[in-house]
Order: C-alpha cells, then structure tokens, then sequence
C-alpha cells in the first residue's frame, strides 16, 4: 500500500483516501468536517512575494508613529516597541515581555521564516535547515497576534477619542497592510505542498543533508 | 469509501508537525520527513490540558477582582477592574466597544474554561458525546483564544499614550494574571487532542 495516496485527518484520525485535488477545490475531512487541503495557484511564487513585501513593511510598522494624541498642549505618540517600553518602566515586565514577542518578535520571525523557506523552493535552492524552519514556523502560526493588535488600537482609539484629538501617524497605514499581507501569506501558503517541495529537494540533492 | 476506521486501528501515525504519515510496524521514533517525534496522541494530553486549564481557573480569579488599569489624574487614582472598565464603556454610550471588549475579557476566557472543562471530563469519563460537534466546538475554543490579549495590548497602548505630567494610566496586577490565564489556555487548547473524543466512540 503506497502511504502516499492517503491522509490521516489530523483532529479526528480518520484514515482517507484522498484524489489529488485540483486548484481553488477545499478537501474537508468527510467525518469531522476539518478543512484538510486547499491547493493555491502558484502557492510558493505568491507566498515568496507577499513574503519580500511583509518584511520591507514591517520596518515602517514598527518605527513609525501609530497614533499621536494631545493633552494640555503635550503631543504623545506611541509606536509598537513604545508601549513594550512603558509596560517594562511600571515593573510590569511579564506582560511587557508578553506584548514585545506577540506583536514583535513573533510577527518577525514568522515573516523572515517565510521568505527563507519560500525563497529557497523558489530558486530550488536545498538546505537542510528548511525541515527545522518549517517546523518553527508551524509552532508560531498561533502566536502571531497582529490582528489581534490592530482590534486593541481601534479600541484604544475610540477611548482615546473622549479625552483627545488624536493623529493617525503613517505607521498605523504600514501596519495596516502589514496585517493584509500576513493574512495573504498564511492564505497563499499550502503547508503540504510546501512539505512535499523540501522533501523532493532532499532527495534530488542527497549531499546537502 | 474507505471503512470509517481510525487510522491508529490501522497501524498509521501522523507527524503532528509535517503530517506526514508513518507505519507503525516500522516502529520509528522521529519523522523521516522533518526529524520531529512520533506520538500516536499528543503525549500526556489529558493530564497536560487539565494541569494547565486548572491554573488558569485560579488565575481567573484575580484577574477579575484586582484593577487591571490605574487612570491618576492630579495624584487621585482611580483604579478598574475588567468588568468596571467595561460598565463605563457601556456608560458612557460606547456600546458597540463596550461589548466588544467584554466578549474578549470576559465571555472568550470564561467560555473556553467551561468548554475545555467539558472536553477533559467527557474523554475522562467517556461520556457518550457527539464527537463530530465535539470537535467542532474544540476548533471554536481554539481559533478564539488569542482575541482574549486585546485588552493585554490596550493597556500597552494606553500606558504608553497617556503618560503627561498630572495625568497618566498604570496597568495593575489583574493585567499580569490575566495574561498568563490567557496564555495557559492557549497552551491547554494546544495540547488537548480532539481524537481521544473520537477514541471512546
């Protein structure tokens, strides 16, 4: 028995035999109902670019001014590391800690992970830390709370808004499209697909392992 | 249709990492794919997810009954708790926020406690449960549970933004306890295994 035209669905452990689904068709498990596979259009190509255009955003996102506010004539405003900072100056560095990994170290690792592990399947290029990157990247896909931010800022805005004028600053745009292109890329990204390039590289290219 | 069996009855493992899968006579320890280990269930699932889900029960308490966030205005502090900053929301005729904001301090945690709760209790019990809805609700409690740091990420942002001289917000101890009852039920979801629901059946 081949091992390769069958799946196991990952919450429930139903053993499927699967066809080999076609582009833009979603495979879900027939028992649980699990969304299995959804094969993308060119699926490394697009994930390779959103990756490119993730990473050079992600440097406006984080140095320049989210939102400003004014009181009494003081203008105050904020960029992803500042509030990290402030939490960390009131001794209230768990949760600053917590904050720097979910809305900055975590978003960047998990875009540099990306744009290495696309980039090499892109130019065909073996290496064998693509298994262990590809398994990082796996276990951050929860931890990446961007989204989740942005919802804060809007919260914290309208809050804000009693007290203040506030100024929306070109970081929060940088942000903005920032979240756009990490849902893009976690949309166009076919883990799968992904699995069966490296393991295809390796095999082609035996001495690199 | 292949019979509707458990691919564990049929002498299959799937790598919880690459999904790959693995014969179970071949007896192998690690993934010949991507190295990570092979276990038939996530190992100790159940005793895991009750570890976790019950030290984020008692830190829910006070994440409830301390102030997470201090506004000082000209040296007079008044200090809110999860549930007081939400009431003033609503107060102040901020409704749609003020919901918002307690579905994601207060309804999200609370309904992933009693949900994961229910899911522990009925593989321990072996209650004869739907598994199919089951596994959806798992899924639910799973994809909701990071919207719960909104408030963790507020407060950053506040702290941060008003800081002026006589006036200036501090973040206070229900935010560190809630946090970490954020985060350990993360880690319970995570470690819970849907397919003991499918097991007992």
């Amino acid at each position: 028995m081949n091992s390769r035209n069958y799946d196991i669905c990952p919450e429930c452990d139903l053993l499927i035999d699967l066809a080999q689904p076609k582009i833009g068709e979603k495979i879900h498990c027939p028992r649980c109902d699990l969304l299995l596979l959804r094969p993308r259009k060119q699926s490394i190509e697009r994930t390779f670019a959103y990756s490119i255009a993730g990473f050079i955003l992600f440097f406006p996102a984080n140095f320049l001014p989210l939102v400003g506010i004014t009181l009494l004539g003081n203008v105050n405003t904020g960029i992803l590391m500042s509030g990290v900072i402030a939490l960390f100056t009131i001794k209230m560095w768990p949760v600053s800690i917590v904050v720097f990994l979910a809305s900055i170290l975590f978003p960047l690792v998990h875009i540099s992970l990306s744009l290495l592990i696309s980039g090499h399947l892109y130019f065909n290029h073996p290496n064998r830390n693509l298994v262990r990157w590809m398994r990082w990247m796996h276990h951050l896909d929860e931890w990446v709370m961007l989204e989740v931010y942005m919802l804060s800022i809007i919260v914290a805005c309208v809050k804000l808004m009693a007290i203040s004028p506030l100024e929306l600053g070109w970081g929060l745009y940088a942000f903005i499209s920032l979240i756009i292109i990490t849902t893009l890329i976690s949309s166009s990204l076919d883990k799968p697909l992904f699995w069966q390039r490296i393991e295809h590289l390796a095999k082609v290219n035996p001495h690199v392992r | 249709m292949y019979a509707k069996m458990n691919a564990l009855k049929q002498g299959f493992i799937r790598c919880h990492d690459c999904g790959y899968l693995v014969k179970i006579i071949h007896q192998l320890t690690t993934c010949p794919r991507c190295d990570s280990h092979l276990h038939e269930r996530k190992p100790h699932s159940l005793e895991r997810t009750t570890a976790l889900l019950l030290s984020s029960f008692f830190l829910f308490i006070p994440a409830n009954i301390f102030p997470i966030m201090t506004v000082s205005q000209f040296g007079a502090g008044d200090a809110h708790t999860i549930a007081g900053g939400i009431i003033e929301l609503i107060d102040s005729g901020m409704i749609p926020i003020g919901l918002l904001v307690l579905i994601a301090s207060i309804v999200v945690p609370l309904s992933k406690l009693i949900g994961m709760s229910l899911l522990i209790l009925s593989v321990h019990f072996r209650w004869k449960i739907n598994a199919r809805r089951w596994t959806k609700i798992y899924r639910v409690i799973a994809f909701i549970g990071r919207w719960s740091m909104l408030d963790i990420f507020m407060i950053s942002i506040l702290v941060d933004l008003v800081d002026f001289r006589g006036v200036h917000i501090i973040a206070g101890p229900a935010a560190i306890a809630f946090a970490a009852v954020v985060i350990l039920t993360m880690f319970a979801a995570e470690n819970f295994d849907p397919r003991l629901l499918w097991d007992n059946q």
